[in-house]
């Protein structure tokens, strides 16, 4: 713990640093204003509250990890998947009501996968629980799985609307509902995974990820650094695809009545 | 007319299953606001600005609430909020094998919706059926819709050719296991009867190899049609497979419904032209009634609600 606070302060960010980033992403949203691209106020929004929840995350891992407790380091993991349902069901547009069991279900999965394989197994950190490792990593896995499948969500449902005859058509001729939703949930767990999966391919050539160069700059060993980043990326790559697949199976019936008609009202 | 319909009932075999289809308690009711909810998440996209994050949290219909509700719309029972609108009510009626139905009425009765109906796909209906004397309830909704297949009236086709497009069903795992899981030996028909087939509804001029998209719209009816009839349904639902057509082709799509027939298949259409000769049995579909007509009183309702729907400006489209 004692390197971990040694490291948090090479290059220091001050009240200036903050306040000059602030006014460049001000300086974009007038630009966006001038050019009624229309994306200003959402942009002014999405980064004072990424401040906030940045600065809030901070101060609760601080403390976390200052409390050393498996107890409330899970605690503050069981928040993070709370919320990460919420954004999920908001981000992902025109999906049905109803969905949150089935992502608490995705998102449980891929939290509890990444603990017990990566965790416990890739890094193995001295205590077994402990915060610095455990709510982080699931801070970037659940930030890409949250991403993917509401992606992946609201491709599904988009998709499924598109290709409504054509459903129609195969169920008309006995196909069940999987056989009939199948293109779509091809076509959404692929367009969830393009982040993915691009991030993965240019990472380390024109991309230094942020954990890698978080690291670097705190003045780790960028070998290290290397290493953990792949672990990072790919592990959280392979969760991701998990929870697409997980996800899809576990919402594509919600298009479908009990009697395996089509839901023409979604 | 009447005579090339006798000559081919005369022709047929009597080794038919008299009762083919028997339908009791047919009902259907929509919720009346379906219209208007698929327009909800769209317009709510301008709606003021106050919670940017919750873009995708576009108020959503009443009815989305999850399966819960369904059961109530299944069963026709009236929706609190929007109402329902009955379109038909406790209809009752049996096919034979061999049967060549024509179902009329003016436009907006419901007959597509009928069709929907006894084929298990329309969500708002509900009926008590039996087929070859074993009740719906006995076999998987996907078992019923493939012995009781439902030819839709906008044509679509999907795999990169013709052949492709007409095997689909066939890939298919109603084609494969029966529903206790068992194989079942329903094999895709060869070349020769794909290419025989679509010859004899006019198609000889599309190659097997030709992408479905390039085709005409009465060509992919066709192909549709014969996509259909390959997978040898018990009753075959046909939704205006002539529409678009011209009158020789028409005929030759009635020609092999008809062949269809005779090999013990019931055929129940929906048509929007002159009468062909061929329905043995004509039914009128009205004001949520379904009436059996004589064979001169058929052909009075028909030509009366043509010309209504001609001059409703939706005429069939020759």
């Amino acid at each position: 713990m004692s390197d971990l606070t040694a490291n948090t302060g090479v290059y220091p960010i001050d009240l200036w640093g903050l306040a000059i980033t602030v006014a460049l992403v001000a300086v974009s949203a007038g630009l966006s204003w001038i050019m009624r691209l229309g994306v200003e106020r959402r942009m002014l929004w999405a980064t004072m509250r990424s401040l906030a929840q940045l600065l809030a995350m901070g101060y609760v891992i601080k403390y976390v990890i200052l409390w050393n407790n498996p107890w409330i380091c899970f605690a503050l993991i069981a928040v993070m998947i709370l919320a990460a349902i919420q954004i999920t069901l908001t981000r992902a547009s025109n999906i049905p009501k109803g969905l949150a069991p089935q992502v608490l279900l995705t998102l449980a999965v891929c939290v509890v996968l990444q603990i017990s394989v990566v965790i416990e197994l890739i890094v193995r950190p001295h205590p077994w629980y402990a915060p610095a490792v455990l709510v982080t990593m699931t801070g970037m896995l659940l930030g890409n799985v949250v991403a993917a499948t509401a992606v992946a969500m609201s491709r599904f449902f988009s998709d499924m609307k598109a290709r409504r005859y054509e459903v129609e058509m195969m169920l008309a001729l006995g196909a069940t509902p999987f056989e009939a939703a199948k293109p779509s949930i091809s076509a959404s767990v692929k367009m969830g995974m393009i982040p993915t999966i691009s991030q993965l391919a240019s990472s380390g050539i024109v991309l230094i990820p942020g954990m890698m160069a978080g690291q670097v700059i705190a003045g780790a060993d960028p070998i290290m650094a290397g290493k953990y980043q792949f672990v990072v990326l790919a592990v959280i790559s392979a969760l991701t695809l998990i929870a697409d697949s997980l996800i899809m199976i576990l919402v594509y019936r919600t298009s479908f009545t009990d009697r395996d008609q089509y839901r023409a009202d979604l | 007319m009447n005579d090339r319909r006798h000559r081919r009932m005369t022709g047929m075999t009597t080794t038919t299953t008299p009762c083919l289809l028997e339908a009791e308690r047919v009902t259907c009711a929509v919720p009346q606001a379906a219209s208007a909810e698929h327009a909800a998440p769209s317009t709510s996209r301008h709606a003021s600005f106050r919670w940017p994050w919750k873009r995708g949290a576009a108020p959503k219909s009443a009815d989305q609430s999850g399966q819960s509700d369904q059961s109530d719309r299944m069963t026709g029972s009236a929706q609190s909020a929007s109402g329902t609108k009955t379109i038909f009510h406790d209809l009752s009626f049996t096919v034979r094998g061999g049967d060549v139905v024509d179902l009329i009425g003016p436009s907006g009765s419901g007959k597509s919706t009928l069709l929907t109906t006894l084929a298990q796909l329309n969500p708002h209906a509900t009926a008590t059926m039996r087929l070859d004397g074993t009740d719906a309830g006995g076999m998987t909704p996907e078992r019923w819709r493939r012995l009781v297949a439902y030819l839709p009236q906008r044509p679509t086709l999907i795999g990169e050719t013709v052949r492709d497009a007409i095997l689909l069903p066939f890939t298919l795992k109603v084609h494969q296991k029966d529903d206790q899981g068992n194989p079942v030996n329903e094999p895709a028909p060869g070349e020769d009867t794909i290419r025989r087939t679509l010859d004899r509804v006019g198609c000889g001029d599309i190659e097997l190899d030709r992408s479905p998209q390039d085709l005409s719209v009465g060509q992919q009816a066709r192909v549709c049609m014969l996509r259909t009839l390959l997978t040898r349904p018990r009753v075959m639902l046909a939704d205006e497979v002539d529409a678009g057509l011209d009158d020789e082709n028409a005929d030759k799509v009635g020609e092999i419904l008809a062949y269809a027939a005779g090999e013990g298949m019931a055929i129940i259409r929906v048509r929007h032209r002159p009468a062909d000769g061929r329905a043995t049995r004509t039914w009128r579909l009205a004001d949520g009634a379904l009436t059996e007509l004589e064979a001169h009183e058929a052909h009075r309702h028909e030509q009366a609600d043509r010309a209504a729907m001609d001059a409703e400006g939706k005429g069939d489209q020759l």
